[in-house]
């Protein structure tokens, strides 16, 4: 469903529309990125051991948060501080599925996608028409609703405060409530997410959304609806969010209002900034990073907020490519030097 | 009902001293000043520290903490501040942010994470036809209101406040005749930061202390600069005393929803009247 809406998003958006089919036989393996898919496999399966199968899937879970939110900042420029809105509004409606509907976890995903992206074409229609500070303040704005929404006045089906349980049933041999289970399909969702996100990113489609990022007014001057991109975009990031919030109920059992909690959204722009904001792999490391941070770091040291300020000034004034942008330099780097040495 | 209005004042009051600051901020620096609410949070608990230390005399306990803002403002703005200007907003966002984050961190660590109590300094009642206010409050709208005239008197008749006003309105004008603006930039970002200080000093018989008191507020005092425009100083000042109004009122019929309702506004505002920055 996923590789279907990317091609077809290509093709309606490139001027000469490209047969992705076609050049997905014909390039070689090598760019179709399986090889990349499995290095983040293998990657995640080798530190596993290292922490509990449970943090991992968390870690996971919230890298595939922090891509979504680089597809819109990285990628499309606009710094939301309230995506953890759809995040919340993926865990609540997959949470609330279970609880009343059915057990049955990939529907209740997908319900928990499904209305994260239509929350996101409702408030897209307002939201994508301000850019800068307007835009990350009216995100903010409407997190705050949507908490508020599901602490006090929906009190009655959210449980307010306290939040609810979230018991799985079996689904064949897929048994969610077994840690193994659950870290190999939160894998696949990440590895999907990403290759969706890759393919999305490189085509006609993403090289549109990173010209608004550059300049917004040149691309309208060439004759294109910018406003539709972004609005697209900000569905896709949002649905996205949404996965991660589905992943988020099953993997906790448990929802409260805590997984939209206002003042956590700065944890994933810590993360997109430190891996490297508008890169997929950035914002894997910065995940990562992030998370690892958040995790163990309170263990050590206790003003870990104000390490996080601290590392947040840095990052804004000498660091602003990220681990990604560094590592990416210095490849560049050696290479030229290389040739060079060659020549010479 | 008469009760509602004089709360709302109050709030709308309270409002426009933090709401200020931003505003000014905005119209001349062009950066969005997410550590603005830290002043005032740093000056809430200068007042717990000094009113204790004082042995109970408020008012000269609230100018000392008033004065404890202003070097910390000075620094803020000198060293994090103007690295800023012209940097793209997400920068300027992120950095401010993460000022917060130290100063509440700091805050913690200082005075710890327990909200502190704090009695009405006055403690008296205004009786007028049989119905009871706290004169606390009547005070705060009319040192409000005395502030919205000074401030009025500020910008137009001397000449740092001509000068901020030109810049507001074009800031490569003021530039280009010689005038170092980095200077008065840093004045007036003090001078809000310093009012920030003050709305919380005002506040904090009336409110609860705690060290994320700040950022409750900032929102709000955004929405306040977002409904009556940036770095306009009358419709900060009319914007602040209807969204009080608006909250006071919401709060009557419906206590938990006071700051949803803002935000509600604030949204339907951005939906008719966006702001390209």
């Amino acid at each position: 469903m996923k590789k279907e809406s990317s091609l077809d998003e290509g093709k309606a958006f490139c001027e000469k529309p490209v047969d992705f089919i076609k050049e997905l036989r014909s390039t070689p393996i090598k760019e179709h990125g399986v090889i990349d898919l499995l290095g983040i496999a293998a990657f995640f399966l080798v530190i596993t051991p290292l922490l509990s199968t449970h943090r991992i899937t968390d870690f996971m879970i919230f890298c595939i948060f922090a891509m979504s939110f680089d597809l819109l900042y990285g990628y499309m420029g606009r710094l939301s501080f309230g995506h953890l809105l759809f995040l919340g509004t993926g865990a609540y409606c997959s949470g609330l599925f279970i609880k009343y509907i059915s057990g049955n976890p990939l529907l209740a995903i997908l319900v928990g996608i499904a209305v994260a992206g239509l929350l996101g074409m409702l408030l897209g229609l307002i939201v994508v028409r301000t850019t800068g500070a307007c835009f990350a303040l009216i995100n903010l704005a409407f997190n705050h609703i949507g908490f508020f929404l599901v602490l006090s006045p929906l009190r009655k089906i959210t449980r307010g405060e306290d939040g609810f349980g979230v018991s799985v049933s079996k689904l064949g041999f897929l048994n969610f409530n077994s840690g193994a289970i659950m870290f190999g399909f939160v894998l696949l969702c990440l590895l999907l997410v990403f290759y969706f996100l890759k393919r999305l990113t490189s085509s006609p489609y993403g090289i549109m959304i990173r010209s608004i990022k550059e300049d917004e007014t040149r691309v309208r001057f060439l004759g294109y609806n910018t406003y539709l991109y972004k609005w697209l975009t900000f569905v896709l990031a949002g649905a996205i969010a949404g996965l991660a919030g589905g992943l988020t109920a099953l993997n906790y059992h448990y929802v409260n209002p805590n997984v939209m909690d206002v003042n956590s959204n700065v944890g994933v722009v810590f993360a997109c900034l430190i891996g490297g904001a508008g890169n997929l792999y950035g914002a894997l490391i910065g995940g990562v990073t992030y998370m690892i941070i958040s995790n163990f770091l309170p263990l050590y040291i206790h003003r870990w907020e104000m390490f996080l300020g601290l590392s947040l000034l840095i990052i804004t004034f000498r660091f602003r490519k990220g681990v990604w942008g560094y590592i990416q330099s210095s490849i560049e780097y050696f290479i030229r030097r290389k040739s060079f040495f060659r020549s010479v | 009902m008469i009760y509602t209005i004089v709360y709302g004042f109050s709030i709308g009051a309270i409002l426009y001293f933090i709401s200020i600051g931003l505003s000014l901020t905005f119209g001349t620096m062009r950066v969005i000043n997410f550590a603005h609410t830290l002043t005032y949070t740093i000056g809430v608990y200068a007042l717990v520290s000094l009113v204790a230390f004082l042995k109970g005399y408020f008012v000269p306990a609230a100018i000392l903490a008033v004065m404890v803002v202003i070097p910390i403002s000075y620094v803020i703005e000198r060293f994090i501040i103007r690295r800023l200007y012209g940097e793209s907003l997400d920068y300027t966002f992120i950095a401010t942010f993460a000022i917060t984050l130290i100063g509440v961190d700091a805050i913690k660590w200082i005075w710890g994470v327990n909200p502190y109590p704090m009695s009405d300094p006055i403690g008296k009642y205004l009786m007028f036809g049989g119905l009871s206010f706290p004169i606390y409050r009547i005070l705060i709208v009319v040192i409000a209101i005395l502030l919205f005239i000074a401030l009025n008197l500020f910008f137009k008749r001397t000449i740092v406040g001509k000068i901020v006003v030109a810049a507001l309105e074009d800031k490569d004008g003021v530039r280009c005749l010689g005038i170092n603006v980095d200077k008065y930039f840093s004045i007036v970002f003090v001078l809000g930061s310093a009012l920030a200080g003050m709305g919380g000093v005002l506040y904090a018989p009336i409110g609860s202390i705690y060290p994320y008191m700040g950022l409750s507020i900032l929102l709000l005092s955004f929405a306040v600069v977002i409904v009556g425009g940036m770095g306009n100083l009358n419709g900060t000042f009319l914007s602040a005393f209807a969204l009080g109004m608006v909250m006071s009122i919401t709060a009557r019929y419906w206590s938990q929803g006071a700051e949803t309702m803002v935000f509600i506004v604030m949204a339907i505002v951005l939906i008719f009247r966006p702001i390209d920055i």
